[in-house]
């Protein structure tokens, strides 16, 4: 079996000697850089721009204005959301703050940075709007350039309206609460940049950018620009960290492309910690109004959800057409809700555009913390443990497939054994226990729980898009005819480890060393057309994709080897990773003795070489799940939270490599720890961006994040070739809502309810003196 | 950001003399801390390239301003608009003259500052503690100008309201 082996990942070796090869790596002859001009202002008319001192520079060779990409059809590019666009440079208004308004181009980086400090803007500020509340009032328009004179973007809403409100009506008992999901930013180490390089003399724009999809950059690049996309090679390097923020297309790449078609010499463009912060695709922002209904037994009767979004400027949200506030149906979580209604209303703010999904699959991490942050409040409210009441309320394993009252149908599996196995090895019982001394005494310790299920690999096709492509993904295997191999997929890792879980897949498909199969991703000219890694959708999808085109080699190595054995094809079978003939054990012939034969000794009818392509459009999305608990102890003087212990268990479905899993789980559990503790993009009433760089936007070092302790269950996903669910995002879906929880627990006594994240220890103090001081 | 100040300054002069002096461009000029270069515009406006430190923010700002005298010769308002490294700051000042004889003058004034761009934002922790040193030195300056001798350092300004 190579399949659930812990093989060390080989990507390994080039990263911790030095020798990835990063975007800012490239270095190319003649090759010029961009800084970018940005407004101070979050919401001002733009009056004049003066290049002049700029261009007066040395070393300056350009300076592009929005009323530049105006002349030149330029100056709007689509989001991927796809029902919006987005300025490339502010034209007429700047319309949040640090909005890119003019691009300059110079011989090194510091000229165009010290020339960018010489362009002239001159605005007349606006009253901003900062808040989708204020939004929602219409008093100020955002966007002269729609023709619909509101800030309201969309409505959408999904379930039994009036069935729900009448189960809510007659539930013995209701719970509402408004929980935030605030604004965060997904801060990969490297920021987003680009290398554009236009050849005039092929007519062929070489770009090697940050890219977590590069053939949908392909796509959307033709699109903006009108370069036939054969014309377009997108590479797309090394990636230092995506967690989605490198899916949309970003002002800095169309200006680079722009200004290295003008000029006909490779320009660089590589974002500031700032500019990544104040820019590019934040997440979340979710306002949330929650409400349950239930008996007094605990068993529930509806759930409604009423979320406010806050879009920005520009409705970016990477989300598919048909989904424009994602997955968010997903709110009912673990739970067998007999009914349950959903709506979103988003609105735009004079703040940086984006609502990515940050490593979550299309708002599935808002969704999860609304409905785990609800059944602890319902189970205070009942006086029910937070983990029974969860376990009353489980979609049962017999149920599977289970259809959602939202609409999705939940592939498999078995809440109950997960949740089990969490509360088992955690100790539930005795640490409830040791609270309850604790509490006698005075002291402030908390258990926090949260059943996730999550949703993510998207396709199917007919459901999800991202610009009207269908969400399938593809794999190219070549095997050479010394059985070593080349395997491509459409997606592109940032740190996933497919170097060595596509190798094991293929390896485990064919009876093939992994170490001798390479896997390339992140070229539109050499790999199959695919959508990209983020959403937790390389496994479900490309997974697929290599498992079945790994077959369809397979089909044809097995008449090969019918031709190698002198057998007939249907006596052959593929046991124990070889191919034997039926009934006559020692005869037998190896992938790579068949690779051979493909080069040098087909049968008669068949075509040499040994190769598959397959486009896989997956059924079905998967639901991966788990059950996690965290265990605090909170300094009522200082509202310090200490993370005493933190279990995940997930069931991600068949597992392919145990040590990258484990690595996953982690990193998501560190980043759903920054959420819950430390980070929230804000701004202040006049529309400025507090939180601009590493200082003021946290991110947890090895000194602040706890120990994670990890397990598993598998219940694989009946659809999917492999059996495989997906995990990269299950811990940071389900992570926060266990944190809060377990601070939310152990402020109970007190009779703190609620605490919108980040809980910080100014936060939790002031709650606490507030408390006190109403006891 | 907004942020506003106030206070009381006593000034060893008499008030014809500091009512001439801050009508002058080219005298408060001088008294700016870390004016790297001055040029007078009008009688009552000048522009000013300052050195500014707030944290990380660091680097050259250029200002326009411009003194509005009242003409009952007992207030004075200034504006000063610019800003640098992508930051703009506008802030409008006000000070009331009242004088305590031939020998001092007393000035009762407020500001309030509108700060945006980086220097808000990554400065934004350290601007009020500057802006309080900025003002406590251009006062102390003035007040050295006036007496033409060393005086005892400015008193801090009042809070923020």
């Amino acid at each position: 079996m190579v399949i659930g082996q812990a093989m060390k990942r080989k990507e390994d070796p080039r990263f911790i000697r030095g020798r990835g090869r990063y975007l800012d790596d490239i270095v190319l002859p003649n090759m010029l850089y961009l800084a970018l001009v940005h407004s101070p202002y979050p919401h001002a008319r733009i009056k004049s721009i003066d290049k002049s001192k700029a261009m007066a520079l040395s070393g300056v060779k350009a300076v592009i204005t929005g009323e530049d990409l105006d002349a030149a059809k330029l100056e709007w590019l689509p989001t991927f959301h796809g029902f919006d666009k987005q300025m490339v440079l502010a034209l007429g208004k700047a319309l949040y703050q640090y909005q890119e308004v003019a691009g300059v181009v110079a011989t090194t980086r510091e000229v165009a940075h010290d020339g960018a400090e010489l362009v002239e803007v001159e605005y007349e500020p606006l009253d901003p709007v900062v808040s989708p509340f204020q939004s929602k009032e219409d008093k100020i328009i955002l966007r002269d350039d729609r023709e619909t004179k509101t800030n309201h973007i969309y409505h959408w809403e999904v379930g039994d309206k009036e069935k729900t409100a009448s189960a809510l009506e007659r539930s013995a008992v209701r719970i509402q609460e408004r929980i935030l999901s605030p604004r965060c930013h997904p801060a990969p180490l490297e920021p987003c940049g680009m290398v554009a390089d236009m050849n005039k003399a092929t007519g062929r724009l070489t770009v090697y950018m940050t890219s977590q999809a590069p053939h949908v950059h392909r796509t959307a690049f033709s699109l903006v620009t009108g370069i036939p996309e054969d014309k377009i090679h997108v590479i797309s390097p090394d990636v230092g960290g995506g967690f989605g923020n490198k899916v949309p297309v970003y002002p800095g790449y169309v200006v680079a492309a722009v200004a290295s078609v003008i000029i006909g010499v490779p320009v660089k463009w590589v974002e500031t910690r700032t500019e990544n912060l104040t820019t590019t695709g934040f997440a979340r922002d979710y306002h949330m109004d929650v409400e349950i209904g239930a008996t007094k037994e605990g068993k529930v009767t509806a759930l409604k959800v009423s979320t406010t979004a806050d879009h920005g400027a520009f409705d970016a949200a990477a989300d598919p057409r048909k989904y424009p506030a994602g997955m968010f149906g997903i709110v009912t979580g673990s739970y067998d809700f007999p009914t349950a209604f959903a709506e979103v209303d988003a609105y735009f703010t004079n703040k940086a555009p984006g609502g990515i999904a940050y490593r979550c699959s299309f708002r599935v991490t808002e969704a999860s913390f609304a409905i785990e942050r609800g059944m602890d409040i319902l189970a205070r409210k009942l006086a029910i443990d937070p983990a029974e009441l969860r376990r009353r309320n489980f979609v049962r394993k017999e149920q599977f497939p289970y259809p959602s009252p939202l609409g999705f149908v939940y592939d498999s599996g078995d809440y109950e054994t997960t949740m089990r196995k969490a509360l088992d090895k955690i100790g539930y019982d005795a640490l409830r226990k040791e609270q309850a001394d604790k509490r006698a005494k005075g002291e402030l310790m908390g258990i926090g729980v949260s059943s996730f299920t999550e949703i993510v690999g998207a396709g199917p096709g007919k459901h999800f898009d991202i610009l009207g492509i269908k969400m399938f993904d593809s794999a190219e295997i070549r095997i050479h005819p010394t059985g070593s191999g080349i395997v491509r997929a459409g997606t592109r890792h940032q740190g996933q480890g497919h170097e060595t879980t596509w190798a094991q897949i293929v390896a485990e498909e064919l009876g093939l060393d992994p170490q001798e199969l390479l896997v390339e991703e992140g070229d539109t000219d050499t790999a199959p057309y695919g959508l990209g890694t983020y959403a937790s959708r390389s496994t479900p999808v490309a997974g697929g994709a290599l498992a079945l085109a790994a077959r369809k080699i397979r089909e044809k190595a097995q008449k090969i080897a019918a031709h190698l054995l002198e057998a007939s094809e249907a006596d052959v079978e593929w046991k124990d990773y070889k191919f034997s003939v039926k009934g006559v054990p020692g005869k037998s012939v190896t992938m790579k003795d068949v690779a051979f034969a493909a080069y040098t000794n087909p049968p008669p009818d068949t075509e040499p070489g040994l190769e598959a392509t397959y486009y896989y459009d997956p059924p079905n999305l998967t639901f991966p799940n788990g059950t996690y608990i965290a265990v605090v102890d909170v300094d009522s003087e200082t509202g310090a939270v200490k993370v005493r212990r933190f279990l995940a268990v997930d069931d991600c479905g068949v597992v392919i490599n145990p040590m990258i899993v484990e690595g996953q789980v982690h990193g998501g559990l560190t980043e759903g720890f920054a959420m819950a503790f430390m980070q929230e993009i804000q701004y202040d009433n006049d529309g400025n961006h507090l939180n601009t760089n590493f200082t003021d936007y946290l991110v947890p070092t090895a000194l602040e994040t706890p120990h994670w302790e990890t397990d598993s269950t598998v219940t694989p996903s009946p659809h999917h070739p492999i059996g495989a669910k997906g995990v990269g995002e299950s811990p940071n879906v389900g992570s926060p809502q266990a944190f809060v929880n377990a601070v939310m627990d152990a402020l109970a006594p007190l009779g703190i309810t609620h605490i919108d994240m980040p809980l910080t220890r100014e936060k939790i103090w002031r709650a606490i003196r507030d408390a006190k001081a109403q006891q | 950001m907004n942020l506003s100040w106030n206070g009381t300054e006593e000034i060893q002069a008499g008030k014809d003399a500091v009512w001439t002096f801050i009508n002058d461009p080219a005298k408060i000029a001088t008294c700016l801390l870390d004016v790297q270069s001055t040029t007078i515009r009008d009688a009552h406006s000048f522009d000013a390239i300052v050195g500014v430190a707030l944290g990380p923010v660091r680097g050259k700002f250029t200002f326009r301003i411009a003194l509005i005298p009242a003409s009952d010769g007992n207030h004075m308002d200034m504006k000063v608009s610019g800003g640098g490294l992508g930051s703009v700051v506008d802030l409008v000042a006000g000070a009331d003259l009242i004088s305590n004889g031939d020998a001092s003058t007393t000035l009762n004034w407020k500001g309030t500052a509108e700060i945006r761009g980086p220097a808000a934002t990554v400065g934004g922790r350290v601007l009020d503690t500057q802006a309080r040193r900025v003002i406590a030195t251009t006062f102390e300056n003035v007040r050295k100008s006036l007496s033409g001798s060393p005086q005892a350092p400015a008193n801090a300004p009042g809070d923020g309201s």
